[in-house]
């Protein structure tokens, strides 16, 4: 999972990437409204955290510029004014979900799990499929009610795939899933994390489709 | 509505009602008065006139009926007036030419007959008597023709009582009238009062001057003028308050979430950088609070709390010394220029090492490595200007008239400093007389002066340091 991360203050901003790094999402970083424009032209990103106030563009103006544009990618709003007005202003302009400063790292995580979790169309907060299930809370998967330890990497990409589980996803989406920006990525290091989860769930779970990419194997299957 | 301080009564309403109601009764008691006086002289004149008619018709009858006086006399001596206004009683005496009385009425007053010809007014046993005194043509007969006084004026008291009695049943209504016009005159005043009284701090949107009497729209012109103020500084203080919010939350976020970044990773790596930025995020905080209280006390001064002749020498070298320590690492390249002979500037010294700190602070944050910084006075005709320049890249001009707001970061400000190191130098100058102005320079650069600070006169220098 993948998450672009809009903020100016630059302790915050090191404070809140360290924070979603713990919770083993890529998070891609940038100070400013015009860039995070450019950074959600560019990329595909699975939800956006969205500080207010932005030195140039603020808040509101990418929020409405990237709705404006048909950008779907679920928002969450950081400010610092907590009028109603302000909150009402940034919910009606778009965003899904406000968070007011100082905020708790924990629920900023959970925020964040139930706007992926609504973006993928679902209330359960447990993601399962075909005996595997993956908790995003407490970031534990078992495997036939059996625990099953995963390292970070192993973890985000069970979660990219589970989330969507009838949908192929692209090595370079996988690889987006994985890395932020500044992260070394190999040419073949998705190749070796699905060997990972294939030999921890079996060889059928993930079934590679020729030419696209990954997807997992049929619930009936 | 009707309120009293010392005394005077601030009613419009009742202070016009009680000066109406003074002067209706002022014409009131005028009118009587000149009524009562007026009617005394008309009933003067027809007095004295059936005086003088009654005194020739007694004479005229006295002098037909000489061979019968006998039996005149008698019936004469029985005529008696009324006791009533409209027919009031004469009484007479009647005699012959050398004294002696005929015949009297029976309540004439016993005056001798022999008095000059003509009226006059004689007082008997206190009461006041209107004579007539009148002599036949041949001279063998007179005449005299006495009426009360009392009578005239009770006669010319009736009268101006019949002028005034009437007012006295119109006053009440008119007073009536009156209140309720003065009422009904005042009610624009009364629903602006409402309009005003119903205002919340929030709404301060200017009164409507259509319905207002013209006597009373400088008032509300002058109080929409004042909501006008008022809701500017309202705003103005909103902005600050959320603002200020801003500035302080957004620190402490990061200060939490570092702190459980911190708590949580297990990595040692991570959690050593999450400490150092707990450790930084302290400093720039305490260094906001800092700035925040330091604004908060310049706020309510009208004037810089202590004013001391200054060495300028002392004051740009200590600045600048302080700025080069706090920035020990600091590549640019720092000098102050004093012209020879300076004279002693006047301020508060510590403002304005403060002011001279900030800017030069900013010049050393926001110049890249080996640029050059300056800071300078210049003195003209008794007043000093104080500039901090650099050769560094300037400000956006977009941002030039924006820079003194207090949180406004311009350029390479943005997301760093606090935004208020400016608003603070702005604020010493605001109060030391001077002028903030920021310009970029037009060979590359950008230099900040206080202009118009004052220097102290030559004259004094001499009393004061010695």
């Amino acid at each position: 999972m993948r998450l672009l991360l809009v903020e100016d203050d630059t302790l915050l901003g090191d404070g809140i990437r360290a924070g979603l790094m713990l919770a083993a999402y890529a998070v891609d970083w940038v100070p400013d409204g015009k860039q995070a424009l450019l950074a959600l032209a560019d990329h595909s990103y699975d939800a956006c955290v969205l500080d207010l106030g932005l030195p140039g563009k603020d808040g509101l103006t990418v929020l409405r510029e990237m709705r404006g544009r048909g950008d779907q990618t679920p928002v969450l709003l950081l400010t610092a004014r907590d009028t109603a007005e302000d909150k009402i202003a940034g919910l009606d302009h778009g965003a899904d979900d406000y968070l007011t400063k100082p905020f708790d790292l924990g629920e900023l995580q959970a925020r964040i799990r139930a706007l992926l979790r609504r973006a993928g169309g679902k209330a359960q907060p447990l993601l399962e499929h075909c005996g595997v299930s993956l908790d995003p809370a407490s970031k534990r998967v078992s495997f036939n009610g059996q625990e099953v330890p995963l390292s970070a990497r192993e973890y985000a990409l069970l979660h990219a795939l589970i989330s969507q589980p009838g949908h192929i996803k692209s090595r370079s989406q996988l690889e987006e899933s994985l890395y932020a920006w500044g992260d070394e990525a190999g040419s073949n290091t998705v190749e070796v994390y699905i060997h990972h989860l294939r030999k921890k769930f079996g060889a059928d779970f993930i079934k590679t489709v020729r030419g696209l990419g990954y997807q997992l194997a049929d619930k009936n299957g | 509505m009707r309120l009293r301080n010392r005394g005077r009564i601030h009613s419009l309403r009742w202070r016009l009602l009680a000066g109406i109601g003074a002067a209706v009764l002022l014409i009131w008691l005028l009118t009587g008065w000149f009524s009562y006086t007026k009617a005394q002289h008309e009933a003067e004149e027809l007095m004295d006139g059936s005086l003088a008619q009654t005194a020739r018709l007694l004479l005229a009858i006295t002098h037909d009926n000489e061979d019968d006086l006998a039996e005149l006399v008698p019936r004469l001596a029985t005529v008696r007036g009324a006791e009533d206004i409209y027919e009031p009683p004469l009484e007479f005496q009647i005699g012959l030419g050398d004294g002696r009385v005929l015949a009297r009425s029976p309540d004439a007053p016993e005056f001798p007959i022999l008095g000059v010809a003509g009226y006059s007014d004689i007082i008997r046993h206190n009461e006041a008597w209107r004579v007539l005194n009148a002599v036949s043509t041949d001279g063998r007969y007179r005449v005299q023709v006495a009426q009360a006084i009392g009578l005239r004026d009770r006669a010319a008291l009736e009268v101006a009582t019949q002028t005034v009695l009437p007012l006295l049943f119109i006053t009440p209504v008119l007073i009536v009238l009156i209140y309720l016009s003065i009422s009904r005159a005042l009610r624009p005043l009364e629903q602006l009062a409402d309009e005003v009284a119903a205002r919340t701090p929030d709404s301060l949107d200017a009164l409507t001057t259509n319905r207002v009497p013209t006597e009373a729209r400088p008032l509300v012109v002058a109080i929409n003028r004042l909501f006008g103020r008022v809701a500017r500084t309202l705003d103005n203080e909103r902005q600050f308050t959320a603002d200020a919010a801003h500035e302080l939350r957004t620190p402490l976020a990061a200060l939490k979430v570092q702190a459980q970044v911190a708590l949580l990773s297990g990595d040692t790596p991570m959690r050593e950088h999450a400490l150092q930025q707990i450790a930084g995020g302290v400093d720039r905080a305490s260094h906001l609070v800092d700035q925040l209280l330091r604004l908060a006390r310049l706020d309510p001064l009208s004037s810089p709390p202590e004013i001391r002749s200054l060495d300028p020498e002392a004051l740009l070298l200590d600045s600048l010394n302080a700025v080069r320590q706090a920035h020990p690492q600091a590549t640019q390249q720092m000098l102050a220029r004093i012209p020879p002979g300076a004279q002693a500037l006047m301020g508060d010294g510590d403002l304005l090492g403060i002011a001279l700190r900030n800017l030069l602070d900013n010049a050393v944050r926001y110049t890249p490595p080996a640029s050059s910084i300056r800071v300078e006075l210049a003195q003209a005709h008794g007043r000093c200007d104080l500039r901090v320049s650099d050769n560094g890249p300037g400000v956006p001009p977009a941002a030039l008239a924006r820079l003194g707001e207090r949180f406004y970061r311009a350029g390479q400000a943005a997301g760093k400093g606090n935004g208020l190191g400016l608003a603070i130098v702005a604020r010493i100058a605001e109060l030391h007389g001077a002028q903030l102005s920021a310009e970029n320079l037009p060979g590359g650069g950008f230099a900040v002066t206080l202009r118009g600070l004052q220097t102290q006169h030559p004259d004094e220098q001499s009393d004061k340091t010695g």
